[in-house]
């Protein structure tokens, strides 16, 4: 109702000897319109116009002369390879978020913890994986695990404890792919966090002190509630970017050893890029649409009918 | 949950419990031990970096303690500061990323500011929509941004392969609808009389945005500007598919494909490159690090 | 362009020995601007060299040359080839890794009357640049010398000598034939296995890149394991290739236990850092040994293959000159790939990449580099196939190069390896290599 009101208002005020062009342009849902252009002119060009056509490429065959409609689907259907490599996404996406989450967590509790002089320092430090480019940073990480130089089993050797191969066994490989994820994802888990957690109110806290609350109780009443919503989109946003992560996997094993570390963007670039079949790889990659719908369906909704309640 | 006491969270001093000190003072050991614990998972990549940056290739390859530097030199970053190629990365990458960060902001700012305040026909839609671009990731689309460009120039005449400016027309795709999104949920968090107040006295919606919300909502800008920033300048993929030449690359780009040869990685560039790569982000969150932390609250809590 | 006068005519300037200027860009519109996509060479000073030859060109044609060296490292070369290959727009000329050419056939400027007059003058190409650069009888680029490499192996002297009894220079002694009789696939898992038993173990990699596939290509070859034959039939439940598998597993038992993950620097590092006493690969590793670990560099010597049931086979990676059909300056570009393909500029680019580039042509294997090369000196004599006692071979050959490519980038053969090696039924190995060749057959 104030809308309605204050846009009356605003026409009114205007009104002295103006053409109706210059209402139409003072009108409130135009002048919305034109400030929304730009955003909507950027997604239609470059993102919506671009995926439709990879639609239209996932519907053609190898030599990209012919339309099969799903045959590329139903041929990745059929595919052994193709379903381990979504079990790896979803183990690799779900893992990496859930320890991002719970490290951020943990971590951003601890910063919120210390005295306020030092925590700046703190979360200066903890920030850095997140700054570095992950190309480079990952990188870091590949001469890490190396097989030769590893400076891992370096310090393992120290204890008499056998070379680990970070990137040679299927298992190793998995573990250290999600661990660099882990590595770079945390700090951004923590900042958003710590942002969350410096908005809840002291108050909420001694009234449960004083209710003789525990740590434990404190946090599943108090904080968790208040961050619900923090946490979702956090996670929401990271699920997304994790499980399409192309430079990590791309960069630490290139999907090895025997595919059992390829994610969909590695996979895709291996199909279409180097296996010179561009349609099966848009068809790889758009299968990633539909699982991560579904993903943000979930999380959404409990957002909104949160924001309805409230 | 308004931006004003989440600002005022972070300036405040804690309060003091005296009834609760000696289990506070446990609490406060146990969370050094723990920080410290994840610092060093945190740091010891960096640090490495940093250790590797200082050995010369032959103490690299001869296998002793990787962790100890025995002949420490500078010539990894001094053969990188003296080589043009470096910088141009380096100006490159700085370019693109002031350029998309403007851009960003003003195309976000503009479309939060109506998706917030003004509903038309289709914005609340459109603000959902916004997030969903994620959903559609950037390895299904560089092909067909081929595709466009030859469109594109077949038409105009405008090349757009092969540019490093093409990028500051592609990165907006990556870092607007976060932006959009964390600046919707500023611009709802400001109370509703303070425009209607100023609309009554005759404001225009364009002076209410740049009078108001924009000095109001100052911390969640620059946590968005933060935040394009970080992205735009550690993008990898799309300069990858859309640079070649030596001269249009952008930084980690460029550290990865001219410092890596053939199978020989020259890893004491590498980490020198990487590690002086990550030096301007890292400037820019030491000293806007408590603007970013409010701002990013506001808006995804809202949002 | 005049084809059969033309090439006569260049013909008799290659015979007369001269510099060639080449005919084609007699034409007013040919001069201008040409765009290159060199692959980037590792080896310093290995791009500048062929940048030289491009500007002597250049100077002689009054036209304005620009160069690009793109990195192979992450494919991203291939990305940008793709990109081209999409936009319809680019580099006038593309250094084109093995398998590209027949993947962009379609796209490829024919260069007939460039091959004809190079192989008379030259002398013929090896197989392997035949199947991988011609399609129906047209060549679709030409053999470049910058970046096409033998992966034969590279072993230290003196381990092998002491740990394995293998006296490797007299095998492959410099200057002279090779005496490699005894040099069986045999002889060679006893060495792996005598030098893994002294803490030495050889570094072959079992990994999804490159160099382990080019290994495995040659392996299977050596026992005339072939999975897909050239008619495209799916042949993978042999016996050849249940030998292939079976070498493979008594192979790996004595390899580091990372060998699946290896990627083409793995092995490099391994030999540099001192822990194996042999690899394969092109000179890459000891040229980095003799700048960063010279001791380990007078150990190394780059040989030739063992030899197996059907034969000894060395995989050879070639790279190749492509021009677009849809690039701006088509004859200014063969002109360019003409003088590029002397004998006089592939000795240039042999001498700047420390003897790693190796021309295609048959005549061009004797070049003074690979003979002073050290030190050891002549450790890389035996590398350019100088007596022709190997067969060059390509992984994923004879199948039809679009299967083949994939039998390649996915690796096929290296998985199955891996997968036996781990404890997998030999037929059930099998079972999923076939199920995976059916996937390549898609058109």
């Amino acid at each position: 109702m104030a809308d309605i009101a204050v846009s009356r208002a605003g026409t009114v005020n205007g009104a002295g000897g103006r053409t109706s062009l210059h209402r139409l342009m003072q009108r409130k849902s135009t002048v919305a319109f034109l400030m929304a252009l730009p955003l909507i002119t950027v997604i239609v060009l470059l993102v919506v116009y671009p995926a439709i056509y990879s639609l239209h490429l996932a519907t053609l065959n190898k030599s990209m002369e012919r339309f099969v409609g799903f045959g590329n689907f139903t041929f990745l259907f059929g595919r052994e390879t193709f379903w381990l490599v979504v079990k790896q996404s979803c183990i690799f996406a779900i893992t990496a978020v859930v320890f991002k989450a719970l490290i951020g967590f943990v971590v951003a509790h601890f910063v919120h913890n210390i005295p306020s002089k030092g925590q700046r320092k703190w979360r200066g430090m903890l920030l850095v994986p997140w700054v570095i480019p992950p190309a480079m940073s990952t990188l870091a990480w590949l001469w890490l695990f190396d097989p030769s130089y590893s400076a891992f089993n370096w310090i393992l050797a120290l204890f008499g404890i056998d070379p680990v191969p970070w990137t040679g066994d299927a298992y190793w490989a998995r573990f250290s792919v999600i661990l660099v994820n882990i590595w770079i994802g945390a700090p951004f888990f923590m900042i958003m966090y710590l942002a969350a957690l410096k908005s809840v109110p002291e108050q909420l806290y001694e009234a449960a002190a004083i209710d003789g609350a525990t740590w434990w109780q404190r946090i599943w009443y108090v904080t968790l509630p208040m961050m619900r919503n923090i946490i979702a989109i956090t996670t929401l946003f990271s699920l997304i970017v994790t499980f399409a992560n192309f430079d990590i996997v791309r960069v630490l094993t290139a999907g090895g050893p025997l595919d059992h570390t390829h994610v969909f963007a590695t996979w895709a670039f291996r199909v279409g890029i180097e296996g010179g079949d561009i349609p099966l790889g848009a068809s790889v990659s758009l299968f990633m649409v539909p699982i991560l719908a579904v993903a943000a369906w979930f999380i959404l909704r409990d957002i909104t009918k949160r924001g309805n309640e409230a | 949950m308004t931006a004003v006491t989440a600002s005022d969270a972070v300036a405040a001093p804690r309060p003091k419990y005296g009834s609760i000190s000696k289990s506070r003072r446990w609490a406060l050991r146990w969370s050094y031990f723990f920080l410290v614990l994840f610092a060093i998972f945190f740091l010891t990549p960096p640090i490495y970096m940093f250790i590797t940056s200082l050995k010369s290739s032959a103490e690299i390859s001869a296998a002793t303690n990787p962790w100890w530097v025995f002949e420490p030199t500078l010539e990894n970053y001094i053969e990188l500061l003296t080589q043009n190629q470096y910088l141009i990365f380096f100006r490159n990458s700085a370019i693109v990323s002031v350029c998309v960060v403007s851009i960003t902001m003003i195309i976000s700012v503009l479309a939060a500011f109506a998706l917030a305040r003004m509903k038309f026909w289709g914005s609340a839609t459109l603000a959902t929509g916004v997030f969903l671009t994620y959903l559609i990731p950037e390895t299904l689309l560089f092909i067909p941004l081929f595709k466009t460009f030859a469109f594109v120039r077949d038409t105009t005449g405008i090349e757009l392969m092969n540019h490093w400016w093409t990028l500051i027309i592609l990165y907006p795709t990556l870092t607007v609808p976060f932006c959009t999104w964390i600046m919707i949920g500023y611009f709802a968090s400001i109370p509703k009389e303070l425009d209607e107040a100023a609309l009554i006295d005759g404001a225009t919606w364009l002076q209410t945005l740049t009078k108001i919300f924009i000095p109001v909502a100052l911390p969640g800008l620059i946590a968005a500007t933060i935040f394009a920033f970080t992205v735009s300048w550690a993008q990898f993929l799309y300069p990858l598919a859309f640079t070649t030449s030596t001269d249009q690359l952008v930084l980690p780009v460029g550290i990865v494909t001219t410092l890596i040869k053939g199978d020989v990685f020259n890893w004491g560039q590498i980490m020198t490159g990487a590690l002086l790569g990550a030096a301007p982000p890292l400037i820019i969150y030491a000293f806007l690090m408590d603007y970013y932390i409010a701002g990013l609250t506001a808006g995804a809590t809202k949002g | 362009m005049s084809g059969s006068r033309l090439s006569r005519r260049t013909f008799q300037r290659l015979a007369a020995g001269t510099a060639l200027a080449a005919p084609f860009v007699r034409g007013a519109h040919a001069a201008g601007k040409i765009s290159i996509g060199f692959w980037d060479h590792w080896v310093p000073g290995a791009n500048k060299a062929t940048t030289d030859l491009c500007n002597e060109w250049a100077a002689k044609e009054k036209v304005e040359v620009q160069i690009d060296y793109i990195t192979s490292q992450g494919n991203k070369n291939r990305l940008t080839i793709a990109a081209e290959a999409q936009a319809r727009a680019g580099h006038d000329i593309m250094a084109m890794p093995s398998w590209e050419p027949h993947d962009k056939a379609k796209l490829m400027e024919p260069l007939d009357d460039l091959m004809e007059p190079l192989i008379k003058a030259n002398g013929a190409v090896n197989p392997t640049v035949e199947y991988l650069g011609k399609a129906d009888g047209h060549w679709l680029v030409v053999p470049a010398t910058a970046g096409s490499q033998i992966k034969g192996p590279c072993s230290r002297i003196d381990l092998l000598k002491e740990h394995a009894g293998v006296d490797i220079q007299a095998l492959y002694p410099a200057g002279s034939p090779p005496k490699a009789d005894a040099w069986t696939m045999d002889a060679y898992l006893k060495a792996a296995q005598a030098c893994h038993k002294a803490g030495f173990p050889f570094g072959v990699g079992v990994g999804g890149t490159p160099d382990s596939v080019d290994t495995a290509g040659a392996i299977f070859s050596a026992f005339g394991a072939v999975l897909v034959d050239a008619k495209g039939n799916i042949t993978v439940k042999s016996d050849t290739v249940r030998q292939a598998l079976d070498y493979y597993k008594q192979l790996m038992a004595v390899l580091p236990p990372d060998v699946p993950a290896w990627d083409d620097a793995s092995n490099n590092k391994w030999l540099i850092s001192g822990k194996g006493a042999a690899i394969m690969n092109p000179p890459s590793a000891w040229a980095v040994a003799k700048r960063d670990a010279p001791k380990i560099a007078e150990q190394l010597w780059t040989h030739g293959a063992p030899i197996g049931p059907k034969g000894r086979f060395a995989p050879f990676v070639p790279y190749f000159w492509g021009v677009w059909n849809f690039g701006r300056n088509k004859s200014a570009a063969k002109s360019l790939l003409l003088h590029l393909s002397q004998a006089s500029a592939a000795e240039k680019m042999v001498a700047a990449s420390g003897g790693y580039d190796l021309p295609a042509f048959e005549k061009l294997t004797l070049f003074k580099t690979w003979v002073e090369e050290g030190p050891p000196k002549g450790t890389l004599y035996h590398y350019p196939n100088p007596y022709n006692h190997q067969v060059l071979s390509m992984a994923g050959a004879p199948a039809p190069p679009k299967i083949a490519v994939q039998i390649y980038t996915q690796a096929i053969m290296t998985k199955m390896a891996v997968r036996h090696f781990q404890g997998e039924a030999m037929e059930k190995t099998l079972a999923w290599a076939a199920s995976e060749l059916e996937g390549f057959m898609r058109t």
